[in-house]
């Protein structure tokens, strides 16, 4: 094993060593000092400059070189000049077991690079969720990482990064591994209609795709569903971190509710009687009124409603019950929706997630939660629903989630490139995250005050992120782990199942 | 062109032999409707039968009828549907159709392990039918993702698709347990799909699509259905004129009483009273408990003494439905466990 250099100085937590000239160690890169109580995990964060020679001399050799194009031969040059690499220690390592360090390595101590047996203890969980591979530095190791899906999946994840890192092939790579493992149901709502693969390679593709449902309102392809809502199942709490209403025309919608039940946003519309006269200002009902036709795309002509788009008046009433009962299933259900606003996006979230929540709290109390697999929603760009200039106006249902659903198995799969409006109490309660490349240091900080692992020396290690890198911190991960993402399509390929199950048309008559 | 579409006959559903020959009697009234209303064809989209292989009497009294359609060349034509298909390939549908008493349209060959479906043309219209069975826990999914649709879909003329499932965008709420297929499954472009399986009454348009219409059981099959639809019927079809038929077979009277704070003599009082002024001749009663007894047990209601009065007043047949009344003290329990859980 090639050695790269030895710990010279340092403390707990800033370990330094200086590189063996002719090796290369970069920021990120996994390092083994030996030591006689096992193997010291360890990770550089940093990596400047050495030299016996002091620094003005340093400046007059480079003047010299510069001004006066003077040829100029250091005697020795590889031993008084070099690099030196601040490191941190990831873990303590014995046969297969793996230990938070406590102990520092020897003065002297040699590092080497890391290699695939060394990391042994990075066994595959019984629910296990490939994150991607374990990368050193830039170098790809032939390692995957899992996590135990079913933890991670209930104590939330935050997906952060900048646009074009990854976060998208990351996601899919997430899908593909869980579907049909039976230990939980996902809920995607798919704003640019990438998950599925209408067009390309996406989960379309999985050899048990009858663990997908995909609903879109765009010709939906053969064997999936048409996105139909039907009005009825609409409550006005479902409107909470959706659609700023103000106070008066919360209570409107409410007194509307209260007294048309099922059919309140029809009563809206169509301005039906209340039986407390002039409950509202006219001027309320009618701002309330053209929200509700614009949100739900809702007409109205000679007294009769008309729905132009998915919220419908005749059809769609098993929707919201049948994705639940898809994700009771443990299947991924893929929402399309691109031909929406956020705000209508938001709602069908709301009207999900609410519908699934409180089944998950029937089955808490009931006793059955047990058997059931978790329940994890995907939310794009989720400081709309979890920022803090949202929160600041109440909660809303993914709130309420991201803080106590893992009680109940309900989680949320948060991804954002703005994570820093988050605030700190929610982004403290997700238990997994998967950083991207952020060159901006507040989203950084954010996460980086957040984490489950302590990254505080790892900023430059973020910043430096390339496409498809990325830092996962998990409590499920012994440590701060980097990863490589793999591209979807040759992830999709490696499992692509070729030829199709031949079924027998027994009763056909010919 | 004027056709019947019928659906979930299910001759032979009832148990008891007061009703076993209910839907017979159904099925009955419906031809003579169809011969009445001079309909060119029938389409039956499923569950002709309540089994493969139905009670004899019960199965005479069907040949009957379809002999009449046949004798008077009004042409039937069926899918199989989750009750009357067996895994086993027996049905007495093949019978039937040996005898040209009608013709079932799934019909077709196997192209690559894909199904190409045909037509049947009827004769006098020029219709041109076609379908998918439905199997039991909706088996038939499969067919649907391996049918070859660009045939079907190019086929010029008028269309029709029988089929036996629940569409998962058009099922109703109470209906959300049954297991049902996306719409898309469907081939595009008929102009009328016979719908069955889904015990509902529903007729829509959708775009891209046409007409899909589900005119419910000819005869309610349980108790609930009893309750929510007093009756069956089945749809007559007329260029775009689409007219519902009752079959009224029996009166239905029904009463739902909330037991909350009563005791069993109370609740036995309070359901004589409602039928004492009621006149129930050839009528079936329904009668549904619901509520938390404030004395007493449910097994304490003297249904003895109810029964005998209501069939004293000529009722045809009383039915009750009491599993969901309990007494204080098991409601205590369940709430213990509860919380102990």
């Amino acid at each position: 094993m090639l050695i790269k250099g030895q710990v010279i100085s340092g403390e707990f937590g800033r370990i330094i060593a200086r590189q063996k000239s002719g090796q290369s160690i970069e920021i990120g890169e996994l390092l083994i000092a030996d030591s006689g109580e096992g193997k010291i995990l360890l990770q550089v964060y940093d990596l400047v400059y050495g030299s016996q020679i002091s620094q003005q001399n340093l400046e007059m050799i480079a003047g010299m070189k510069l001004e006066e194009n003077t040829e100029f031969e250091l005697f020795d040059a590889e031993l008084r000049n070099y690099m030196l690499a601040m490191m941190k220690s990831l873990a303590t390592i014995r046969g297969k077991n793996a230990f938070i360090s406590k102990s520092l390595p020897k003065v002297f101590s040699e590092v080497r690079g890391v290699n695939e047996k060394d990391l042994e203890f990075l066994a595959k969980p019984k629910n296990s969720l490939l994150v991607g591979n374990l990368r050193s530095g830039s170098k790809l190791l032939d390692l995957p990482v899992y996590l135990d899906g079913e933890k991670v999946f209930s104590h939330h994840v935050l997906i952060a990064g900048t646009t074009g890192r990854g976060k998208s092939v990351l996601v899919s790579n997430l899908l593909w591994s869980a579907v049909g493992r039976g230990y939980c149901g996902i809920l995607v709502l798919d704003p640019h209609d990438e998950y599925y693969g209408r067009n390309k390679i996406g989960l379309k593709d999985h050899p048990n795709r009858g663990n997908i449902a995909y609903y879109t309102s765009k010709n939906a392809p053969i064997g999936t569903n048409a996105l139909r809502i039907n009005l009825d199942v609409i409550k006005p709490h479902h409107f909470d971190g959706v659609v700023d209403f103000s106070d008066a025309q919360r209570q409107c919608l409410n007194l509307y509710h209260k007294e048309h039940g099922d059919k309140w946003i029809e009563a809206v519309i169509l301005e039906k009687t209340l039986s407390i006269e002039n409950a509202f200002r006219p001027d309320t009902l009618a701002v309330v009124k053209r929200r509700l036709l614009y949100l739900l795309d809702l007409e109205f002509e000679s007294n009769k409603l008309f729905c132009k788009g998915i919220f419908q008046l005749n059809s769609g009433f098993a929707t919201i019950s049948d994705v639940c009962k898809h994700l009771e299933e443990g299947r991924i259900v893929i929402i399309d929706t691109s031909n929406f606003s956020g705000s209508v996006e938001l709602l069908i979230g709301s009207l999900i997630v609410n519908e699934i929540f409180n089944k998950y709290r029937f089955y808490k109390m009931n006793g059955s939660l047990n058997s059931k697999p978790v329940v994890s929603i995907v939310l794009e760009e989720a400081p709309r629903v979890l920022g803090r200039e949202i929160l600041e106006r109440g909660p809303n249902i993914f709130s309420t989630i991201a803080r106590e659903g893992r009680k109940f198995k309900v989680g949320i799969c948060a991804i954002t490139q703005l994570p820093s409006l988050i605030p700190r109490e929610i982004l403290a309660n997700i238990n997994t995250k998967i950083i991207l490349g952020i060159e901006m240091k507040p989203e950084r900080q954010a996460i980086i005050e957040s984490a489950s692992q302590d990254l505080s020396d790892d900023d430059r290690t973020i910043a430096s992120l390339d496409i498809g890198e990325a830092l996962l911190t998990s409590n499920f991960a012994r440590f701060a782990t980097p990863i490589s993402i793999p591209f979807f399509e040759n992830v999709a390929k490696s499992t692509f199942k070729n030829s199709e199950d031949a079924i027998e048309f027994s009763e056909l008559k010919s | 062109m004027k056709f019947a579409h019928m659906a979930d006959c299910h001759i032979g559903s009832w148990r008891d032999p007061k009703l076993r020959d209910i839907s017979t009697d159904a099925f009955i009234k419906a031809i003579d409707k169809c011969i009445k209303e001079k309909v060119d064809f029938l389409l039956i989209a499923g569950d002709l039968f309540n089994t493969s292989f139905p009670r004899l009497d019960n199965l005479k009294a069907v040949v009957g009828k379809l002999k009449q359609l046949k004798d008077m060349e009004i042409p039937v034509y069926i899918v199989p549907g989750s009750h009357d298909y067996s895994p086993s390939g027996k049905t007495i549908l093949d019978v039937l159709e040996e005898a040209g008493l009608f013709a079932n349209v799934f019909k077709g060959t196997v192209e690559n392990g894909r199904l190409r479906l045909s037509f049947a043309v009827d004769k006098k219209t020029g219709a041109k039918i076609t379908g998918i069975l439905g199997k039991r826990g909706a088996l038939e999914k499969t067919y649907y993702e391996k049918l070859i649709t660009e045939n079907l879909e190019a086929e010029q003329g008028f269309k029709i698709f029988l089929f036996h499932s629940g569409i998962d965008e058009l099922k109703p709420k109470e209906m959300e347990n049954i297991i049902s297929q996306p719409l898309s499954l469907l081939p595009k472009g008929f102009d009328y799909y016979a719908g069955g399986h889904v015990h509902i009454v529903d007729d829509k348009q959708i775009e891209g699509y046409g007409r899909i219409a589900y005119p419910g059981p000819l005869f309610p099959n349980s108790f609930a259905e009893l309750e929510k639809l007093e009756r069956g019927g089945f749809f007559i079809v007329e260029g775009n004129d689409l007219k519902w038929e009752p079959i009224q077979v029996y009166n239905i009277e029904k009463l739902q009483l909330k037991c909350d704070h009563k005791n069993p003599e109370q609740i036995k009082n309070e359901v004589l009273n409602h039928f004492e002024s009621k006149e129930l001749n050839n009528t079936i009663v329904l009668i549904r408990l619901f509520g938390v007894l404030g004395d007493g047990k449910p097994s304490d209601i003297d249904f003895k003494e109810i029964f005998n009065a209501l069939y004293d007043k000529s009722a045809y047949f009383v039915m009750k439905s009491s599993h969901a009344v309990t007494s204080k003290e098991f409601e205590e329990i369940i709430a213990w466990k509860r919380k102990r859980n």
